[in-house]
C-alpha cells in the first residue's frame, strides 16, 4: 500500500509521518508517537475512550484516518498538563473520585475540556449532552458529571 | 463516619492510581510495547459444534514475516478448570470444537496485516455437529452431548436441602410457584482483552493480561506450559475493570506463551471486542423456578428453588456459578426449610462465568414473588421484608454464622430516605416504586486459595514500601493498601510506594474476586504495618526512654501519646535501625476462618465466607406505557459496608453498581443470539447504560462494624449492584400493576406485558419451569 506524508502538530510538536491510506489516528498516535493514553476501547466509534481533539474539536481518533488529520493540530491527554501542573480538570477528576479504573477517563477529559472551551458554564444537561459518547462501566457517571461541573464553579474561563 | 482514632482511615482521599491514570500515563496491557515484539492472532472455530478432522498450517508457516504458527497438535490436549472434576477446556482444540470462538490455531507475526493473512492461509476441514442452545433442549433425551462424559449435558448438579420443607409447606397460609428467567449479559469492561508474552532464555516468561489474581494465572499457566511456577511470572500491569470477567483463566493466556516460546519473540494480542465478549466469559442465562410458603404474617416457612444455568460450552468457575445465587439468598433471608437444586448445563454457547449481578432471575425472581406475596397478604413489600430479613447473630441454612449484619438499617433507612410506603400507598399512574435486598461473601474457600500476605520495607528517608499480591481491577484496591499502611504507619500516602501483583517479587495472595480484597488483603497489609510499628516502637523507645505501649505513629513521627513536640522523625529510627543491625521489615498474613471442609457440589455445608455484606435500594421509575419505555428517576441505595475506609471509594462503587445492575442490568443489556451465533458482541448492540440514562442517585453507608474486617471493613458495592436488579424490576411492575418474570425488561417486553395483561397475582408470562432432573440410574 502506497504511504503518504502528512504533517501534523500533536501536543504543540511538529511531525512529518508516512502513512497508510488505511491507517487510523488511533494507529498513529499510539504505535508511531508512543501516545498509549488514547485508549481503543471498541474501534468502532462508540465508546470515546479515543477522543482527542482535532483543531481543539473532539474527534473519535479510532474512525478519524491520518490522513484527514493532515495539516491539523491534534491534543491528546498527554498534552492536557502544562509545566508539569496537570489541567483543572485533571484535577477535578482526580479530587471527585471520578476515575475508576481509568481506561474511560482520558477520552472522558478531552471531551469535557472542548466542552469548557466552548461553553465555560454549561448547565448539566450540555454536559451529559456531551459526554452522551462516552462509555463508563465503573462509575456510574455521577461523580465524572461532579468533576467537570466542579471546574465549571471553580473558574469561568477554561481551557486557557 | 468519621473515627477520631483515624487520620486517615474513614477519609475521602484521592485515589493513589488516579494521577496516572488522567494524565494517560497509567500502562494498560494493550499499551505495552517490547522490542522485537510480534504481533499475535487466534484463529476460532466458525461452527457451533464440528469435529476437527485436519488442520494444514504449511501455508501460514511459510508467510514472509510469520514465525510461529500453533495448533492443539503442540499443546498435548492441555486442559483448563478452575477444579481438578471440571478440567474440560482444552487450550487449544484438538479434537473437537463446541462453540464458535473456540480457539482452533494461532500464528504470531511481524504484524497485524501477516498475521491475519497467515490465519487466512490456515485450512481447517471440520465435520459439522448439530448444536444444542438452550438447557431445556440440552438436556432433552437424545440431545447432541458436548462432552461424551456428561450425559444429558449436565455439567454440573448441586443439590442443598435443610430442614423439612415438605413439612413445612404444610403449615403455611399461603403458597406460590412462579417461573423467572433472565438472558446472557456481559461485562463490556472498557479495556479489551490482552496479553503480553515475553519468554527468556532463562527459561522462564513473564506475562501482562488483565487479571483477577496473578498467582492463580500463573498457577495454572505453569501447569499448562510444564514451566516451573518460580519462573512464571505475571506482571503488574493497569487494569481496566472485570467486575467477575477477568477471574478465570484463558487459552489467549497460554497460547500468547506458547507463540513467545515458539519464536523466542516478545508476543501480544489484543482482543477485538467481539472476541473480548464471545472468548473471554459472559453471564449465565438463567432459569428459576421458585415454589415459596409463608404463614398469615408473611414469614417464608418453606422455600423449594430449581435453577437451570446456560453455562455454554466448558465448565469454567461451574460449581460456584451454580451455587452462589442461591447462597447469596440464604444469607439475605432467614430460611429454616429450603431446598435448591441448581443445574449447570452445557450449550454450545460462549463460555459463562461470574458477573457482577450473577443470578439476576434468582435474585429478582425471589422479591418479585415476595412482592407478590405481600400484595396477596395485604402488607407492603417493606414489611414482608423486614420480617424476613437476616439478623446478626444468626446461621444461614447452609451453616455460615453472620456476625455483622446491618440489613434491617439499610431497609429501614431506603425507605424513609425515598418515602417509600408513602409514595407506594400513593402511587401516581405509570410511577412505580420498588425496593430489592441482597446480601454477598467476603471471600470463599475455593479449594485452591489461600489467605494474603504483606511485606512493608523502610527507606532511608522514612518512606516505605508495602508489597501485596492484591491486585486492583479498578476498584481502588491499591489505593486501600496504601491508606491502610499510612493510617498504622503514621507515613503521608504519598510517601508510600506499592509493589503489588507481581508473581516474581509479592507474596502470594487469594485473588480479587468473591470480594475478599479489603477483608482479606487489606488486613494482611495491616497486620505487616503493625508488626513494622512494633519494631519502629521498639527502637524508638530506647531512643525515648519511654514504653512502646506508650507511642504514637503520626505524621511520619514517632512521639509518646500527648507530646508531639518531642517525636523523633521516623527517619532518623530508619537509619538507626540499620546502624544497630535491626532493619526493619514488616510482614503480615491473614487467611479468613472458613470451613475448608466445604465444598460446592460434595459438601455444601460450614462456614462459606468470614463475613458477608448486606445491601438495600430503591428504584423509582416512570413506565411510558404507549412505547414500554423505562425513565428511572430516583435510586436510593444503601449498603452495610462494615466501614467505610474510603467513603468516596465506596459511594463510587454504589453508583456504578446502580449503573450496571439496575439501569443496564434491568432495562437493556442482554446478548441476543441466533443457532448459538451472538448477535450482539460488540458495543454497538450490547446497550449499556450512557450518562444520560442515568437516574440521581442517593447513597446511604451502612456500618455494622465487623469484628474481623480491617477496622471493621467488608466489601463495598458489590450486594447494591444485585439489589439495584430487584429493585428496578419491582419497581417497573410496581408502576404497572404487573409481576415481570423475564429480565432484562426492554421496552418489546413490557409493551408486550402491557398487551397481554394478565388478571390477578400472577407473573406476566407464563414460562416453562425448571424441574428437578431425574437421572437415569
Amino acid at each position: 500500500m502506497k504511504k503518504l506524508l502528512i504533517t501534523m502538530t500533536v501536543n504543540d510538536e511538529q511531525f512529518d509521518l508516512m502513512v497508510r491510506p488505511n491507517e487510523t489516528l488511533t494507529e498513529t498516535l499510539r504505535e508511531r508517537l508512543g501516545l498509549t493514553g488514547v485508549k481503543e476501547g471498541c474501534a468502532e466509534g462508540v465508546c470515546g475512550a479515543c477522543a482527542v481533539l482535532m483543531d481543539q474539536h473532539p474527534v473519535r481518533a479510532c474512525l478519524t484516518l491520518s490522513m484527514e488529520a493532515d495539516g491539523t493540530s491534534i491534543t491528546t491527554i498527554e498534552g492536557l498538563a502544562s509545566d508539569g501542573k496537570l489541567h483543572h480538570l485533571q484535577e477535578s477528576f482526580i479530587n471527585h473520585g471520578a476515575v475508576q479504573c481509568g481506561f474511560c477517563t482520558p477520552g472522558m477529559i478531552m471531551v469535557s475540556k472542548a466542552l469548557l472551551d466552548e461553553k465555560p458554564s454549561p448547565t448539566d444537561d450540555e454536559i451529559k449532552e456531551a459526554l452522551s459518547g462516552n462509555l463508563c462501566r465503573c462509575t456510574g457517571y455521577k461523580k465524572i458529571l461532579e468533576a467537570v461541573r466542579s471546574t465549571t464553579q471553580i473558574d469561568p474561563k477554561k481551557g486557557a | 463516619m468519621a473515627n477520631p482514632d483515624y487520620h486517615l482511615i474513614g477519609k475521602s482521599l484521592p485515589r493513589i492510581d488516579s494521577a496516572p491514570k488522567v494524565s494517560g500515563e497509567a500502562l494498560f496491557t494493550g499499551d505495552l510495547n517490547l522490542p522485537r515484539m510480534l504481533v499475535g492472532k487466534i484463529l476460532r472455530s466458525p461452527y457451533t459444534h464440528a469435529l476437527i478432522k485436519t488442520i494444514d498450517i504449511s501455508k501460514a508457516k511459510a508467510l514472509k514475516g510469520v514465525h510461529a504458527v500453533i495448533t492443539g497438535q503442540d499443546t498435548a490436549g492441555e486442559k483448563w478448570g478452575v477444579f481438578k472434576y471440571t478440567r474440560d477446556q482444552q487450550l487449544l482444540c484438538v479434537d473437537k470444537v463446541r462453540y464458535v470462538g473456540d480457539e482452533v490455531a494461532a500464528v504470531a507475526a511481524v504484524d497485524e496485516e501477516t498475521a491475519d493473512e497467515a490465519l487466512d492461509l490456515i485450512s481447517v476441514e471440520y465435520e459439522e455437529l448439530p448444536g444444542v442452545f438452550d438447557c431445556f433442549s440440552a438436556i432433552a433425551p437424545g440431545a447432541p452431548v458436548i462432552h461424551d462424559s456428561h450425559p444429558r449435558n449436565i455439567n454440573v448438579a448441586v443439590k442443598i436441602e435443610v430442614g423439612d420443607v415438605e413439612e413445612a409447606f404444610k403449615k403455611c397460609s399461603i403458597i406460590r410457584e412462579d417461573t423467572f428467567a433472565a438472558d446472557e449479559d456481559s461485562y463490556f469492561m472498557m479495556e479489551p482483552y490482552a496479553v503480553v508474552a515475553n519468554y527468556r532464555s532463562d527459561g522462564s516468561i513473564e506475562i501482562w493480561m488483565p487479571n483477577a489474581s496473578p498467582h492463580t494465572k500463573a498457577k495454572a499457566l505453569s501447569n499448562a506450559l510444564r514451566i516451573p511456577l518460580t519462573k512464571v511470572i505475571a506482571r503488574k500491569i493497569t487494569i481496566g475493570g472485570a467486575f467477575g470477567g477477568r477471574s478465570d483463566v484463558f487459552p489467549a493466556e497460554f497460547i500468547t506463551c506458547l507463540l513467545s516460546i515458539k519464536s523466542k519473540r516478545p508476543v501480544k494480542v489484543v482482543y477485538t471486542r467481539e472476541e473480548n465478549s464471545i472468548a473471554t466469559r459472559m453471564g449465565h442465562a438463567m432459569t428459576t423456578t421458585i415454589k415459596t410458603g409463608v404463614d398469615k404474617e408473611g414469614r417464608v416457612l418453606a422455600r423449594d428453588i430449581v435453577s437451570y444455568l446456560d453455562g455454554g460450552a466448558y465448565s469454567s468457575t461451574g460449581p460456584i456459578a451454580t451455587s452462589v445465587p442461591f447462597l447469596c439468598h440464604e444469607q439475605t433471608y432467614r430460611l429454616e426449610n429450603v431446598r435448591f437444586h441448581g443445574y449447570r448445563i452445557y450449550t454450545n454457547k460462549p463460555v459463562r462465568g461470574m458477573i457482577r449481578i450473577h443470578g439476576r432471575s434468582f435474585a429478582c425472581g425471589i422479591d418479585t414473588q415476595l412482592d407478590m406475596i405481600a400484595q396477596e397478604l395485604g402488607i407492603d413489600p417493606i414489611t414482608i421484608r423486614l420480617k424476613n430479613a437476616r439478623r446478626p447473630g444468626e446461621t444461614t441454612a447452609t451453616g455460615s454464622y453472620v456476625s455483622s449484619c446491618g440489613l434491617v438499617e439499610c431497609i429501614e433507612k431506603t425507605a424513609a430516605k425515598s418515602d417509600f410506603i408513602n409514595k407506594f400507598n400513593n402511587k401516581k399512574p405509570f410511577h412505580g416504586i420498588g425496593i430489592g435486598i441482597n446480601s454477598v461473601q467476603t471471600g470463599f474457600p475455593l479449594g485452591i486459595r489461600g489467605g494474603s500476605q504483606a511485606l512493608i520495607k523502610f527507606h532511608e528517608d522514612g518512606g516505605a514500601t508495602v508489597i501485596s499480591g492484591v491486585v486492583d481491577n479498578g476498584q481502588g484496591n491499591d489505593n486501600m493498601l496504601v491508606q491502610i499502611a499510612a493510617e498504622e504507619l503514621g507515613i503521608p500516602v504519598e510517601e508510600i510506594r506499592l509493589i503489588s501483583a507481581d508473581t516474581e517479587i509479592t507474596p502470594t495472595d487469594a485473588g480479587s474476586y468473591s470480594m475478599i480484597s479489603t477483608f482479606g488483603g487489606g488486613n494482611a497489609v495491616k497486620r505487616a504495618a503493625a508488626d513494622a510499628r512494633r519494631q519502629i516502637f521498639e527502637i524508638a523507645s530506647e531512643l525515648l526512654e519511654a514504653d512502646p505501649e506508650d507511642l504514637v505513629a503520626k505524621d511520619k513521627k514517632i512521639f509518646v501519646r500527648g507530646a508531639p513536640h518531642a517525636g523523633i522523625p521516623m527517619e532518623k529510627i530508619i537509619r538507626k535501625s540499620l546502624l544497630i543491625g535491626r532493619p526493619i521489615m514488616g510482614t503480615g498474613s491473614f487467611s479468613p476462618e472458613v470451613d475448608q471442609r466445604r465444598e460446592w457440589v460434595s459438601n455444601p455445608r460450614g462456614q462459606l465466607s468470614q463475613a458477608f455484606s448486606f445491601g438495600a435500594t430503591v428504584a423509582e421509575v416512570e413506565v411510558d406505557p404507549e412505547t414500554g419505555t423505562v425513565k428511572a428517576h430516583n435510586v436510593t441505595c444503601a449498603q452495610d459496608c462494615g466501614f467505610a475506609l474510603n467513603p468516596m471509594v465506596v459511594e463510587g462503587q454504589f453508583q456504578g453498581g446502580v449503573a450496571m445492575g439496575g439501569q443496564g442490568g434491568m432495562l437493556t443489556e442482554a446478548h441476543h443470539w441466533s443457532q448459538g451465533h451472538v448477535l450482539n458482541p460488540t458495543m454497538l448492540e450490547y446497550k449499556i447504560p450512557i450518562i444520560k440514562d442515568m437516574p440521581n442517585i442517593e447513597t446511604i453507608i451502612v456500618e455494622s462494624i465487623d469484628p474481623v474486617g480491617p477496622y471493621g471493613a467488608k466489601e463495598a458495592g458489590m450486594s447494591i449492584a444485585m439489589s439495584a436488579a430487584q429493585a428496578y424490576a419491582n419497581a417497573i411492575g410496581n408502576a404497572l400493576g404487573i409481576y415481570f418474570n423475564r429480565f432484562p425488561l426492554t421496552p418489546e417486553r413490557i409493551f408486550d406485558a402491557i398487551e397481554n395483561r394478565k388478571s390477578g397475582i400472577e407473573t406476566a408470562w407464563d414460562l416453562e419451569p425448571a424441574r428437578v432432573i431425574e437421572f437415569d440410574k
